[in-house]
């Protein structure tokens, strides 16, 4: 199993506050790892600083043997290679859907417009949502939103998925087809870190559960070994509180 | 009666020099998008080199009044070397005052759309000049599309003060018509009438791009 990112001693602190305290955590080829923790635990600035959306301090991300740091010299060619979900999708609301997922193809990849197209439809077919090619953001459901984001990301054909709480903003009938789309994703063996308090998500297709509370992992393993035998005091709290 | 016939006697004359007050108006709020553009994005960064010059182009030229400005640039800059024509003057300066009230209506345009937007398309891969101009900029000019129209109408107003420095606009051109005809009021106010239906029907036609613009 080849190593897609190694996270070793990460520091962050937004001015005197510290968020992550040096975490460590290292994802392999075709992983799905779950992030769970308490709110404001440091879970989204870590997956931030992951695609260096956010600068760190202190420690090393090494993302496919290259170090991700502000002296890198080309971030955004990194970032087409992790493709990020955000809890409140962020579809470009003045773009209709085809357009959403074939701009970065075409401006970044510098793919043809023809040949974008081609593979937007298939991956709108992917995530079920062919039909809503030409519809725009604001005529979209939550959960269709949140596919379409998807499908977003996976134009830019990534090795990498973070996803942020990618169902917690839906209404509960809606999780579901999200989940869905995102176990047919970790089945197909992308490698993915989720942050998300969907155990019955976790529980099936999760390699590992990690819990971050205070910017460290205070605890990871199996998913049974985390819901059934967790370790530590603070674990057993947290899921008391979410199962 | 002859205070009333004199406006219409002068109009088409008048009427002339209302096109150049547009034309005056049109170019300047054109290089003024350009200059506010970006400088209301300079005042946005975090590079200090780009943020303080943009503040204090901003500040000062806010601070300061048109008229003195216009002066600067009509008589002032000759001594330095630089002599421009009384009309371009008068774009310039024109131009270079709505840059700087642009810019404030640009910057908060851009700062009220979501962060989410601009992360989601940095994610993508996008820079940050490409996350500008395909995704902020576009939504921005949207919603700062009525304040837009308020500087268009503000400095069709303003315009009028390029008559100082000779250029024939409106303005300009009812004065002569007084010199000629003693007629100060009806003039003035015939005048006055002019400007109002240029602003007015400049308003109404940023409220009916503004209602297209939602639709889409
Ligand atoms: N841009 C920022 N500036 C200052 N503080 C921030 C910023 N972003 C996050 N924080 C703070 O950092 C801490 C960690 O936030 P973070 O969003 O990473 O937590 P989280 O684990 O994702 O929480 P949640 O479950 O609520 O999403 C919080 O105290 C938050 O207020
Ligand atoms: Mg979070």
């Amino acid at each position: 199993m080849s190593k897609i990112l190694e996270v070793k001693n990460l520091h962050k602190s937004f001015g005197n506050l510290r968020v992550l305290n040096g975490l460590n955590l290292e994802v392999g080829q075709g992983e799905t790892i779950v992030i769970i923790g308490p709110s404001g635990g440091g879970k989204s600035t870590f997956l931030r600083c992951i695609n260096h959306l956010e600068e760190y301090q202190k420690g090393e991300i090494i993302f496919l043997g290259e170090k991700i740091d502000k002296h890198h010299s080309n971030l955004n060619e990194i970032r087409t290679k992790i493709g990020m979900v955000f809890q409140h999708f962020n579809l470009f609301p003045h773009m209709s859907v085809l357009e959403n997922l074939i701009l970065a193809p075409v401006k970044v990849k510098k793919i043809s417009k023809e040949e974008a197209i081609e593979k937007a439809k298939a991956m709108l077919k992917k995530v079920g949502l062919l039909e809503k090619i030409d519809a725009y953001p604001d005529n979209l459901s939550g959960g269709q939103k949140q596919r379409v984001a998807i499908a977003r990301a996976l134009m830019m054909e990534p090795v990498l998925m973070l996803f942020d709480e990618p169902t917690s903003a839906l209404d509960p009938e809606l999780v579901g087809e999200v989940l869905e789309v995102m176990k047919d994703l970790a089945k197909s063996g992308m490698t993915m870190i989720v942050v998300t308090h969907e155990m019955g998500f976790a529980k099936e297709v999760a390699d590992r559960i990690i819990f971050i509370d205070k910017g460290v992992v205070v605890e990871e393993g199996t998913p049974d070994e985390i819901m059934k035998n967790p370790k530590h005091e603070r674990t057993r709290n947290f899921l008391r509180h979410i199962l | 009666m002859e205070a009333i016939s004199v406006v219409f006697e002068n109009l088409p004359f008048l009427l002339m020099g209302a096109l150049d007050t547009l034309k005056l108006t049109s170019f300047s709020v054109l290089i003024g998008l350009v200059l506010g553009t970006l400088i209301g994005m300079g005042r946005l960064s975090k590079i200090k080199v780009i943020n303080v010059p943009s503040t204090v182009y901003v500040e000062f030229l806010r601070g300061t009044p048109l008229l003195v400005q216009i002066s600067i640039v009509y008589f002032g800059l000759p001594q330095l070397g630089i002599q421009l024509q009384a009309y371009p003057a008068a774009i310039v300066a024109l131009g270079l005052n709505s840059g700087a009230y642009i810019a404030e209506i640009v910057r908060a345009g851009i700062q009220s759309i979501p962060k989410g937007q601009y992360e989601a398309a940095r994610s993508l891969g996008l820079t940050h000049w490409q996350t500008m101009r395909y995704i902020i900029l576009p939504q921005a000019f949207k919603n700062i599309l009525p304040a837009l129209g308020n500087e268009f109408i503000t400095l069709t107003k303003d315009s009028s003060l390029a008559s100082v420095i000779g250029v024939t606009e409106l303005m300009r051109r009812g004065q002569f018509v007084i010199t000629r005809t003693f007629q100060t009021f009806s003039i003035y106010f015939g005048i006055a009438l002019i400007y109002f239906l240029m602003t007015f029907t400049i308003s109404r036609l940023v409220r009916y791009v503004e209602k297209r613009m939602a639709v889409a």
